[in-house]
């Protein structure tokens, strides 16, 4: 689904990746640890389409060159990225935000839209799922969400458009254990064998609710090792200094 | 301009004395034409420069026969008054007690040269053609709204309009008025209008201004506005922008305990004038006043707010507010502000701001990785910026009206 091949990526001339290979194939949940600075959230921003990296190498994502794809057809294509500081976007009610982005997606995806009606009782059933209290979804877009509230809205809104490709980023980040177990829970229903996630994180503890297949430790630009989930493990135990 | 040869003896059914007043205005006009940026109240605006360019030759003499059909909104049930040309054409009150409310053409003889300084106005009491009169009587609730249909002919090319409305609410009583301007003329023209409030004691009156930027029409309206004890003036300017257009108000809170509010949501698409100008006169006790100026501003536009606030001596205890918003959707566009303030009293709460920025590109870019194009981001957020001002509308049924208005002003253009 997606390959990485010798990825390069500077901001203003300084080098933040330095080669990066990377494959994913459907079916598979990869997580990317690795210290402050070592380029994790930079490569989410780069699979997402952000502008404003210098980049090198190769992406393909499905046998399509990713770096000639807009923002919006990435996602279109199902790429989905949650991300580590939602934004909030006061005046734009959550509700139409998400029917219009849904709508959009399954346009895209030569889908017939949703009417107002289904899309409520789809988005009702969703947000159930995560415990999301549906006067939220009447509000403005994570307008004085707390952290954890911005977070499910982003999962909420994975499991509404129905990526291919999930990255998530830092999405444990400044959940409680309440809201990490739902977030998680989310991750591990939507998973089959048509879709991936990428999962960046710093801890190993969403790691424990969602078992990844392969662990990639980044450092400096570069994935330095590989391994199963018990990487992670020792990870936790004797950081990743002595890597 | 050069060619500044409007004259008087067009104008039917004028009394000596009119005559002559209109003549003493037509001649104050000619001293200064069109305003420049020489006048200070026009720094930003230079009329005279935009008129050169756009009109050869401008003059008042224009037909307003054989116009029927104007399509009405059927959106929710309305009284009506429909104005050809600026001239009052037709009204229907059908669900209200006729007796209470008296509409005519506008023929008040009254001529005060007051505004001296304004030449447009000088130019209007020159040549002005009636619009309507509407008088209400004390204690009359209107119970449904009333649409005003200003309908321009599409024979106006080069013509200048010069009317005149005065709307009179008597006390106790209650009114909302949603004016809406058509947008289907050919031809470049302008609207010179003066309107006149006047609301009597707590009393009611909503205004809505709805005008599309479709229309070839070049707007300037002034208008005079007076509060008895006890009023609220409410009024929401939605404007998508048009060539030129630039509404001056200047409201004498005559009672105590009055409140204006002055709200505007305008989206201006490309090559549009938008200047809204006030003058604020807290002259009584415990009044309130509140402004609010939104504006979206895209190709090649020009925003601009001039906002002054006048607290007298006696006026304790008076509160005012006013902000100017801008978005700037891209670097051609422009907005300025020139808020003011001149409080002679001691006891009073003022305060004034005023910010413009280009849009949250981050923003954008959240919108775009959930699959949005960008340009329909841009809609989103600029809808998002100026629907905050509908928001606070009590009747469900404007404020949906005026929601779908925003919209096809947003999307459609």
């Amino acid at each position: 689904m997606l390959k990485i091949n010798d990825l390069k990526a500077s901001v203003n001339s300084k080098a933040i990746l330095n080669g990066l290979n990377l494959n994913i194939n459907a079916g598979e949940v990869h997580a990317i640890m690795g210290p402050n600075g070592s380029g994790k959230s930079t490569l989410a921003n780069i699979l997402s389409g952000k502008s404003g990296y210098s980049i090198s190498g190769s992406i393909k994502y499905n046998e399509e060159d990713l770096n000639s794809l807009p923002i919006e057809e990435r996602a279109q294509k199902g790429i989905f990225l949650a991300f580590q500081y939602p934004l909030e976007i006061p005046g734009v009610n959550t509700n139409n935000f998400l029917k219009t982005a849904l709508n959009t997606i399954k346009k895209a995806r030569g889908e017939d839209e949703l009417d107002t009606l289904t899309f409520l009782k789809l988005v009702k059933e969703k947000a159930q799922e995560l415990g999301i209290d549906e006067k939220f979804l009447s509000r403005q877009l994570n307008v004085g969400f707390s952290g954890g509230e911005k977070k499910k809205n982003e999962i909420l809104q994975m499991k509404l458009f129905n990526p291919k490709l999930s990255i998530l980023d830092e999405t444990d980040s400044g959940l409680d254990i309440d809201a990490l177990k739902i977030v998680a829970e989310g991750v591990n229903s939507s998973k089959n064998d048509n879709n991936a996630f990428l999962i960046i994180t710093h801890y190993q503890r969403l790691l424990d609710y969602i078992k990844p297949d392969f662990i990639h430790v980044l450092s400096k630009g570069k994935i330095i090792k590989t391994g199963n989930s018990e990487l992670g493990e020792e990870l936790e135990k004797s950081g990743y200094a002595n890597l | 301009m050069s060619n500044l040869e409007f004259n008087i003896k067009d104008i039917e059914n004028i009394s000596k004395e009119e005559k002559k007043l209109r003549e003493e205005n037509l001649h104050h006009f000619k001293q200064i034409g069109f305003p420049s940026k020489k006048l200070e109240d026009w720094k930003f605006t230079d009329l005279n420069q935009i008129i050169e360019k756009n009109f050869n030759n401008l003059d008042s003499n224009y037909s307003s026969k054989g116009i029927n059909n104007i399509k009405k909104i059927k959106d929710f049930k309305h009284n009506s008054i429909t104005l050809v040309n600026g001239i009052l054409k037709t009204n229907d009150f059908e669900h209200e007690d006729k007796d209470k409310i008296k509409i005519n053409k506008y023929e008040e003889k009254i001529l005060k040269r007051d505004e001296k300084s304004n030449p447009l106005i000088n130019l209007n009491n020159a040549l002005f053609d009636g619009g309507y009169c509407l008088k209400i009587a004390n204690d009359y609730k209107f119970s449904k709204p009333l649409i005003i249909y200003n309908h321009f002919s599409d024979n106006l090319e080069n013509k200048i309009l010069n009317n005149k409305n005065l709307i009179n609410l008597g006390d106790n009583s209650e009114l909302e008025i949603i004016e809406i301007s058509s947008d289907i003329e050919k031809g470049n023209f302008i609207q010179n209008n003066y309107t006149s409030v006047n609301i009597g004691e707590n009393s009611n009156l909503k205004s809505y201004i709805l005008q599309s930027c479709k229309s070839n029409g070049f707007f300037y309206k002034f208008l005079k506005g007076s509060l008895g004890n006890r009023s609220n003036y409410d009024e929401l300017i939605l404007s998508s922008g048009l060539k030129f257009n630039r509404i001056e108000e200047n409201i004498d809170i005559l009672g105590e305990e009055a409140n204006c509010s002055i709200q505007s949501a305008l989206f201006l698409n490309k090559d549009s004038h938008q200047e809204i100008k006030t003058k604020i006169n807290h002259l009584k006790p415990n009044s309130k006043s509140y402004q609010k100026i939104k504006n979206v501003l895209n190709d090649n536009c020009k925003g601009i707010y001039q906002g002054k606030i006048y607290v007298k001596d006696v006026a304790q205890k008076t509160n005012a507010y006013q902000l100017s918003k801008a978005l700037l959707l891209n670097d051609t566009s422009e907005f300025n502000a020139k808020p003011e303030l001149e409080i002679y009293a001691d006891d009073v709460k003022c305060s004034h701001g005023s910010t413009s920025g280009s849009i949250n590109e981050d923003s954008i870019y959240y919108l775009m990785t959930r699959g949005i194009r960008r340009k329909n981001a841009i809609e989103l957020l600029t809808k998002a910026f100026l629907s905050e001002i509908i928001s606070s509308i009590s009747n469900s049924e404007i404020k949906i009206f005026l929601e779908k208005y925003l919209d096809k002003q947003i999307y459609e253009y």
